[in-house]
């Protein structure tokens, strides 16, 4: 059982909880920055003897917020993220003393293969100052564990943080092998990791970018905006016209707002549209996304291939009075895009197909932390 | 102590380190959801399956409101039993809630400032909402433009948000709205005129001084008024100083806009974007319901961020159903959409669903029809029962095969037997089980209405209405009594009307403006129309507002000779004792506030003492310059009493002149004012121009001849004033002062 959360880390977790829920934070990343410092603030002033005690804390934690939520995949993307960098901080710190159970994890058996997944990658070297001193459950000093392993649980907080701060960099750093010179882009929405990709790709390449307006939020506009600033030759185009232009494209480009383990992902209304019309001139669809948007669940809504509806103001304004009443308004922000529409993901580490998406989910988050 | 930094938009207000206070009314202070508030009070009424309370709370924390103020008077206890038990009294929740009863004595919104301002709590600018509003608004946008405008002017005392809708917008009260006049440029609020539906009202009436001064303004019927008002810590003192305010908007708004004692200024905020309305009757309360389930309340929807922290499932057609898997639904029943059906609730074969909210609990019978229905928490719909647009009470049990027409408000607890026949607009309430001698937890007032309906059942002639083994009261449509009382317009039986759920009210009739901006597309021109017309019918009205007046006739006379009496000697000794001048006008206002006199008697008042103040002597320069010595030291008082009409000075100059012995002195007087820049040469050829100043109505004899001795003396000067625009441009104003 959890103990009762400290009032810091209480109170840190319940204003996030409260921002999320009001969607003052929105946004994959914004939402998955904030995860990561109230989580560091939790660990940091958490008390526990063993490690499942802290387990316990981070996964309420992660209940809490994912229930406030449950539309901002990225946030218990995050906890679960955190929690296999802790196990795995543990697991090698405690080696020497938890013997007994490290080879059992490690037996393979064709029974359990998809259950246990690949070999997780260690690519922590084991941290040796807090190796000597940990004892969990000590009698007589029940703090002793915590201060023996918190430092390396800050890092290993601090690794998921890291990783959070470069995605743009990384999703980026091979836009070159992906954008040849005078191709035709076209792409829809204002996604920031597809802005820093086209921008990565204009220092090496000559090309041009085609922005559908992406209504009712026109985050088009913005996005041409600011690709016309970084001196990219760029078009704005209604999304009525995708289909007809879409002849002379050579990739679509796509955000995400979540990956799913299936290989789909929701992305920003009007994605679905732009993916299709890709598809029927087989052009590439690419999405570029940062690994923390690989969620472990599958497509929640088919009943709408939406996830999220919005006001209808963009779409009628409130001010039409009389129409108000007569008229009933479906705004969806996000289109689900399924696997068979998407060519390849492109994300900080590394490039995948949407069929391996799932394996990736399997190497990024323990099993057990799927439900909080 | 303020909670520490949570609600997140703290940063934002930043620099001042203030704490955010509302203020909110939770007592609505009117009946019209009775029955449904018989036993508990307005923001306890849930919508959408949670509170009013509740959604005005999520609305204030969504504005980053730190302090909440919650003044209850009826059902006091069962507010604050809400708010300790509710999630918002958590200290995780960032607010501070504290309840104030307020005495069972205050009546209206006025009352409850009046008390504010005894407590004392407010320290700040605050926000005031009533207890039943639902929006997501940014208030703290409006809060920091109200301040910024506040550093630039200390006489705003007020900003009122208000949502544009277009005159026939479902959310917008027809009994209960008005017209604003903006200035186009500033959004300073001119003028307030609250509309109401019945009878209709068909002017609107624009003092002339605001289009005088204004360049460019709107008149704007097309705005719901969202009762979110930033208010600055003068509007509980203003509301203490004048006993007779009320109403917030038809009293105070009406009032500081209309005195030109006050020299207050209230701004409007027109809302681009976001949602706020608020839940004030029967009628809003169905529009509310559609709006927050058509999901115009974003973030605030049901499967989002629900007030009540219920968790719902959105489905296809904006249905919202409980998502704790315990709702049963038959299988062959049909739910429609726009439907919120709360958690424990089932609903049986065959029944029929259509916009509608369900409360948790509820069992809807096989066959049963709810149409635009609402029905609260705990409710039993028989077999085959219809109820249509219509509002259940909770806990109440409506019978097999019993209908329940469109109007119907249905009270808590009601049992209505099968084969029921509620009418349109027909009310029901509970019967009381024994009547509890000392009434001691219940409002007396409410007691005797009670007692009253409860008397006035005829058990025979109800009984294929209600039904067998009913334990209902039918309420009569409308109070015979009533109509005895002083009632407000907005209260009348048939503007409430215009308030009830599904009242289309078409057999009113409604002169609504509202259909007339329909036809033409074009609001521009709209406005230009309508001020044309309406500053023809404001020029015919004298200057201060004649409704305001016309309440204190009989006072009148008398007062306006206690007036004058008392004005003169205030005078006298702000001569004698010299005063200065701002503490002489200050004295002026007081005192005509205490009698309640116009403007013009101020002026006359003002006038006339400073042309007795002029003595007589001998030498024309030596009079000159007595002259202008008392109007240099005296005569900007003339613009200090609260307004400024100099064509109205030089009237009432002539006629004090005309009737008193200092007839010579007119021409030396008027020089001085227009050198002191009190009257400018437009204003004497205006005043020149006016059939009075010929004095032409006047029967002849010594007041005539007066008169016209003082008008020639104008001319003369009108003359000089164009021989010297001929002579030359240049030539200082000293030159014509001498001439003279």
């Amino acid at each position: 059982m959890a103990p009762e959360l400290q009032t810091a880390g209480h109170r840190a977790v319940e204003v996030l909880a409260g921002k999320l829920r009001r969607r003052q934070v929105v946004g994959s990343r914004e939402a998955a920055l904030e995860t990561v410092l109230v989580l560091r603030q939790v660990v940091s002033r958490a008390r526990f003897s063993n490690i499942n005690q802290l387990v316990g804390i981070i996964r309420d934690v992660g209940r809490r917020l994912s229930e406030a939520q449950p539309k901002e995949h990225t946030v218990g993307n995050i906890v679960r993220k955190v929690l296999h960098n802790i196990r795995e901080e543990y697991n090698t710190a405690t080696r020497g003393t938890a013997a007994a159970a490290a080879p059992v994890r490690n037996v393979y058996s064709i029974s359990k293969f998809v259950l246990q997944g690949q070999p997780r990658k260690q690519h922590v070297a084991p941290r040796s100052e807090a190796t000597a001193s940990l004892k969990e459950n000590d009698p007589n000093d029940p703090d002793s564990f915590a201060r023996g392993i918190k430092p390396v649980l800050m890092e290993a907080i601090q690794d998921v943080l890291d990783e959070l701060e470069t995605v743009y960099d990384n999703v980026s750093k091979n836009a070159k092998d992906h954008i040849h010179s005078d191709e035709i882009i076209l792409t829809i929405g204002h996604s920031k990791t597809v802005e820093a990709f086209l921008k990565a790709a204009a220092h090496n390449r000559n090309f041009t970018v085609i922005v559908a307006e992406t209504g009712p939020s026109y985050s088009g506009h913005e996005m041409a905006r600011a690709l016309s600033a970084a001196g990219i030759s760029t078009f704005l185009v209604p999304d009525s016209s995708i289909y007809a232009i879409m002849s002379r494209v050579n990739k679509v480009l796509l955000g995400a707002h979540a990956i799913l383990a299936n290989g789909g992902m929701f992305a920003i209304c009007g994605s679905l549209l732009a993916a299709t019309a890709a598809r029927t001139h087989s052009t590439p669809v690419v999405v570029c996304a940062g690994q923390f948007k690989l969620t472990p669940l599958w497509n929640l809504y088919h009943d709408y291939g939406a996830l999220d509806f919005a006001d209808p103001s963009s779409v009628l304004g409130f001010e039409e009075g009389d129409l108000v009443d007569k008229v009933d308004v479906v705004n969806p922000y996000y289109d689900y895009v399924g696997p068979e529409l998407v060519d390849v993901f492109i994300t900080n580490d590394g490039d995948h197909p949407p069929s391996s998406v799932y394996r990736l989910i399997k190497e990024s988050y323990d099993d057990e932390d799927h439900e909080f | 102590m303020p909670p520490k930094s949570s609600a997140g938009k703290e940063k934002d207000l930043g620099d001042e380190d203030e704490v955010l206070q509302a203020v909110i009314l939770a007592d609505s202070f009117n009946k019209r959801f009775r029955p449904l508030t018989v036993g508990k009070p307005r923001c306890l009424l849930p919508i959408c399956n949670a509170t009013l309370l509740d959604w005005t709370f999520e609305s204030l924390a969504l504005a980053g409101v730190q302090e909440i103020f919650v003044i209850c008077r009826s059902f006091a206890d069962q507010v604050k039993a809400a708010i300790r038990d509710s999630k918002w009294s958590k200290p995780s929740s960032g607010l501070k809630i504290v309840p104030i009863v307020t005495a069972k004595e205050t009546f209206s919104p006025g009352d409850a400032m009046r008390d504010i301002y005894t407590h004392g709590i407010i320290t700040s600018d605050f926000v005031l909402v009533t207890g039943d509003l639902v929006s997501n608004v940014r208030i703290d946008e409006v809060v920091r433009e109200h301040k910024a405008r506040r550093r630039a002017n200390k006489d705003t005392i007020m900003t009122m948000v208000v949502k544009e809708s277009g005159a026939r917008h479902r959310t917008r009260s027809r009994g209960d709205s008005a017209v604003f006049v903006l200035d186009s440029q500033t959004s300073e609020c001119l003028h307030y005129e609250p509309v109401t539906g019945y009878p209709p009202t068909t002017l609107a009436r624009i003092p002339r001084e605001i289009l005088a001064e204004h360049p460019e303004v709107e008149l704007r019927y097309d705005l719901i008024d969202c009762s979110i008002d930033v208010c600055s810590v003068e509007v509980p003192s203003l509301f203490q100083d004048n006993f007779d305010y009320a109403d917030l908007r038809r009293d105070f708004v009406y009032g500081v806009l209309t005195s030109d004692l006050l020299m207050k200024n209230i701004y409007c905020y027109v809302l681009k974007e976001g949602y706020a309305a608020r839940v004030a009757d029967a009628r809003s309360y169905d529009a509310v319901s559609k709006d927050i389930l058509s999901r115009w309340t974003f973030p605030l929807v049901p499967d989002n961020n629900h007030p009540g922290g219920h968790a719902y499932e959105h489905l296809r057609g904006n249905k919202y159903i409980a998502k704790d898997n315990s709702v049963v639904l038959s299988r062959t029943c049909k739910i429609g959409p726009n439907t919120l059906i709360g958690a424990h609730t089932s609903i049986g074969p065959e029944a029929n669903v259509q916009a509608s909210v369900l409360g948790e609990r509820c069992t809807v019978g096989a066959g049963a029809v709810l149409r635009n229905a609402y029905v609260f928490d705990g409710t039993h719909i028989g077999a085959g029962a219809v109820v249509e647009s219509a509002i259940v009470g909770a806990g109440a049990r409506i019978g097999d095969g019993a209908r329940v027409e469109h109007g119907s408000l249905v009270g808590d607890g009601v049992v209505l037997g099968p084969r029921a026949h509620l009418t349109k607009f027909t009310k029901v309430s509970r019967r009381r089980e024994k009547k509890q001698a000392d009434g001691a937890d219940a409002d007396d007032d409410e007691d005797s209405e009670l007692d009253e309906v409860e008397a006035s059942q005829d058990a025979r002639a109800l009984a294929p209405v209600i039904g067998e083994g009913s334990n209902a009261i039918v309420w009569p449509a409308r109070y015979p009594q009533d109509e005895d009382e002083e009632e407000d317009d907005v209260e009348s039986y048939n503007n409430q009307r215009l308030m009830r759920i599904g009242d289309s009210a078409s057999d009113l009739e409604l002169s609504d403006p509202g259909s007339v901006t329909e036809s033409e597309s074009d609001s521009d021109s709209e406005s230009d129309a309508s001020s044309l017309r309406l500053s023809r019918t404001s020029s015919q009205t004298s200057a201060p507002t004649p409704s305001a007046a016309s309440l204190h006739t009989l006072q009148q006379s008398a007062s306006l000779a206690e007036f004058d009496a008392e004005a003169a000697a205030s005078l006298e000794r702000a001569f004698a004792e010299g005063h200065a001048v701002d503490d002489a006008a200050v004295e002026l206002k007081t005192l005509r506030m205490a009698a309640n006199v116009p403007l013009r008697r101020v002026r006359e008042a003002v006038v006339g003492a400073l042309v007795e103040r002029v003595h007589v002597v001998e030498g024309a320069a030596a009079q000159r310059k007595q002259i202008a010595d008392i109007v240099a030291r005296w005569g900007t008082l003339i613009n200090r009493i609260g307004g400024v009409d100099p064509v109205e000075t030089v009237e009432i100059l002539q006629y004090h002149c005309a009737r008193s012995t200092r007839l010579p002195l007119f021409g030396q007087l008027l020089a001085a004012l227009y050198q002191a820049d009190l009257v400018e040469e437009d204003d004497i050829r205006a005043w020149h121009a006016k059939p009075e100043a010929k004095g032409e109505q006047l029967k002849p004899g010594p007041l005539k001849e007066g008169v016209q001795k003082c008008w020639t003396v104008g001319r003369m000067m009108i003359a000089q004033f164009d021989e010297q625009e001929s002579d030359s441009e240049e030539e200082s104003e000293e030159g014509s002062e001498d001439e003279d």
